[in-house]
């Protein structure tokens, strides 16, 4: 069974890090008061940016290649992001529409820019991130083998943000203006807070860390930018939810998704795990996320102005 | 005014859509060839990839329009109702032949043989079956049905793969378990022992190692499939699932740039450029192809001839060139090659039976 164990964990892993990237950055969005259900769709062009610059750039350049496209996957998120951003805080339009707005035109417009540009709408990347063992750590037993070995660049870099979010959202005042906006925005606006500038920043940062998500998900296991990112970015919302809006929270609840969903895929071929019929693994993590969801109704822990456009002169 | 703005801008959408539905429904006379793809994008590298080029081929061959005269639509899902209203779509844009690849389509074109009998349709994977208990496979006279023999190529490629890695474990990573993949797969056992057999070779097949996946489109599972069966020490995997095998194929690319030896049989087309990892050394052994865009091409060709097989149910397998491995094969030594030239000679003059039936093979 360990066994078993230490060859799924960095697929696992791999598996959750695009879902973590993602939920954090609608952690960031909900949490100054907009709802981004758009995380799907700005995944897709975070996918599709990246897909397409390390294409063009990987004969150049093909070291620096991957970094370029993930720095312009962030970018392609911002910019999208901005459209949400514009409709829900200046227009104060319905933020679900607007963000189902968003997954719409994702899908659709990219594979159509991508058939354009190089004449199809699949974007095959030659090589993503290799893995590699951290030397030293991986030599530890038990969590050495675990945590240290076979790991991808991008697994540090989004373990990174997460440590670096944690501190500005609990620690600094951005972080605590960001909140307040999320909680009461005309109490926040009365002690001098802008709020339509926090919820500008807080979107955008969704839109960065969705689009490179989608990119991470590229160069680490698909290869291929498709069209869309099987559904990850809802998957990262239920995440969000189940891990209750907190940064710790969600890092447990997309780690759950990733493994459960890792064991379900390999069950076939792994022994022990075959005698378990494959459905009811496939839909284990799903029947204990609604579970939880009961469970955790009474005491949920949404910020309380998520999806209310905030209106300067309403009290 | 803004509710007045939004009934227009949902007016003009309503009746653009109904515009798009019959553009190209004019146009030059001649033949004019439609194609309804299957799940999946018509740039899947694959099936749907694969037939389209075998239209565009016979377009250029014939001298039609490609703007005008061969015209594709994606359904928007995957059911019986999705497809039959593409293909009206394009039975009312004036596409009297409409080619259908996919094994899905079969109760679709059941019943749009008889709905639209002055179109001609092409099958390729299925048989026309409504898809009830028990019923038979019906082809009308304005339909052929065309199928292809995958455990030739599967058997081929199984014997290419053992010539070449003498000894070790091998195993099979499959799409969802309907016939065309589960052919693949007992073609490829057969010729692994085949090649046990005869050749002086020593692979073996664990259960285990062989399975279906479930979906076309998991690439996720492809990866982490590939891992799981590469980590036991399998030492090449033959992929004929779609966007499951693209993963695996990731897979195996990422261990090759680490140094291990690994490999990949590909499926239906020559994978050989998708396997590439650094500079030309690829991942691919080789590839079980089924020719499709042959089969599409020549049906074609057939219709503008005014030899329509209609009513036919035609099978492309060895005897006409419709199954095999590529013509190259950088990974194959040349002894290889020639050796599984030969098989395939004896596979054509019917020396060498393969079965199409599961027997006591695994799945």
């Amino acid at each position: 069974m360990w066994n078993i164990i230490v060859q799924i964990f960095p697929y696992a892993i791999a598996f959750t890090i695009p879902l973590l990237i993602t939920a954090l950055g609608g952690l960031y969005s909900e949490r100054s008061g907009v709802v981004n259900i758009g995380l799907d769709g700005l995944m897709i062009v975070g996918a599709f940016t990246g897909a397409l610059t390390i294409f063009k750039l990987q004969p150049i350049l093909p070291d620096a290649a991957i970094w370029i496209g993930l720095l312009a996957a962030m970018i392609a998120g911002i910019l999208f992001s901005l459209l949400h951003a514009f409709a829900s805080i200046n227009l104060n339009a319905n933020q679900v529409i607007s963000g189902t707005a968003i997954n719409m035109i994702a899908g659709a417009l990219t594979v159509f820019l991508a058939r354009n540009i190089t004449g199809s709408g699949n974007i095959r990347i030659i090589s993503g991130f290799g893995r590699n063992d951290i030397p030293v750590l991986s030599s530890i037993p038990v969590i050495g083998k675990l945590f240290f070995t076979q790991t991808y660049a991008s697994t540090w870099l989004v373990l990174l943000i997460l440590l670096i979010s944690t501190f500005v959202l609990y620690k600094t005042a951005f972080g605590l203006r960001l909140r307040a906006c999320g909680e009461h925005p005309h109490a926040a606006d009365s002690a001098g807070v802008n709020v339509y500038k926090v919820r500008y920043i807080a979107v955008m940062i969704s839109g960065a860390f969705s689009g490179l998500g989608g990119a991470v998900m590229l160069v680490t296991f698909s290869g291929e930018f498709t069209g869309n990112v099987a559904g990850l970015g809802f998957l990262a919302l239920a995440a969000l939810i189940f891990g209750q809006w907190k940064p710790l929270g969600i890092l447990g609840a997309t780690f759950f998704f990733g493994f459960a969903s890792t064991i379900a895929n390999v069950s076939q071929v792994v022994p022990v795990l075959a005698a378990i019929p494959g459905l009811i693994l496939k839909v284990f993590p799903y029947i204990v996320t609604l579970i939880a969801l009961v469970i955790f109704s009474k005491s949920s822990q949404a910020p309380r102005a998520a999806g209310e456009p905030f209106d300067h002169g309403k009290r | 005014m803004v509710k007045k703005s939004i009934a227009l801008v949902l007016s003009i959408m309503m009746v653009m859509t109904l515009f798009a539905g019959c553009s190209g429904a004019g146009g030059s006379g001649g033949l004019k060839v439609g194609m309804v793809t299957d799940s999946g994008t018509i740039d899947d590298k694959s099936f749907n990839q694969g037939t389209w080029e075998g239209v565009n081929k016979a377009a250029d061959e014939l001298k039609l329009d490609k703007q005008k005269n061969i015209k594709y639509l994606k359904p928007t899902g995957t059911t019986e109702a999705d497809y039959l209203k593409e293909i009206t779509n394009l039975h009312d844009a004036g596409y009297k032949f409409i080619v259908c690849p996919g094994f899905k389509f079969s109760s679709a074109i059941f019943k749009a043989q008889d709905k639209y009998s002055d179109t001609k349709f092409v099958l390729i994977d299925a048989a026309p079956n409504s898809g009830e208990k028990g019923a038979k496979d019906v082809v009308k006279p304005n339909t052929v049905s065309v199928f292809f023999a995958e455990h030739e190529s599967g058997f081929l490629g199984g014997v290419a793969v053992a010539l070449q890695l003498k000894e070790g474990d091998v195993g099979f990573i499959g799409g969802m378990e309907i016939p065309p993949v589960q052919k693949f797969n007992w073609g490829f056992q057969q010729g692994i022992k085949y090649a046990n057999e005869n050749l002086g070779t020593k692979i073996n097949i664990k259960a285990e190692n062989v399975v279906y996946q479930g979906s076309f489109d998991n690439v996720a599972a492809g990866q982490q499939l590939a891992a799981q069966m590469y980590d036991k020490g399998v030492k090449l995997i033959f992929t004929a699932a779609g966007g499951v095998g693209v993963g695996a194929i990731n897979e195996a690319k990422a261990r090759a740039k680490a140094g291990k030896q690994v490999w990949i049989m590909g499926v239906d087309v020559d994978q050989y450029a998708d396997g590439i990892y650094e500079g030309d050394k690829s991942i691919i052994l080789t590839s079980a192809m089924k020719k499709v865009d042959q089969a599409a091409a020549d049906m074609i060709k057939a219709e503008k001839d005014g030899k329509f097989p209609g009513g036919q149910t035609i099978v492309f397998d060895s005897k006409n060139n419709g199954v095999g491995i590529p013509a190259k094969n950088p990974n194959l030594t040349e002894d290889t090659t020639k050796k599984v030239g030969e098989i395939f000679k004896k596979i054509q003059a019917g020396e060498i039976k393969v079965s199409a039936e599961k027997g006591d093979l695994i799945k």
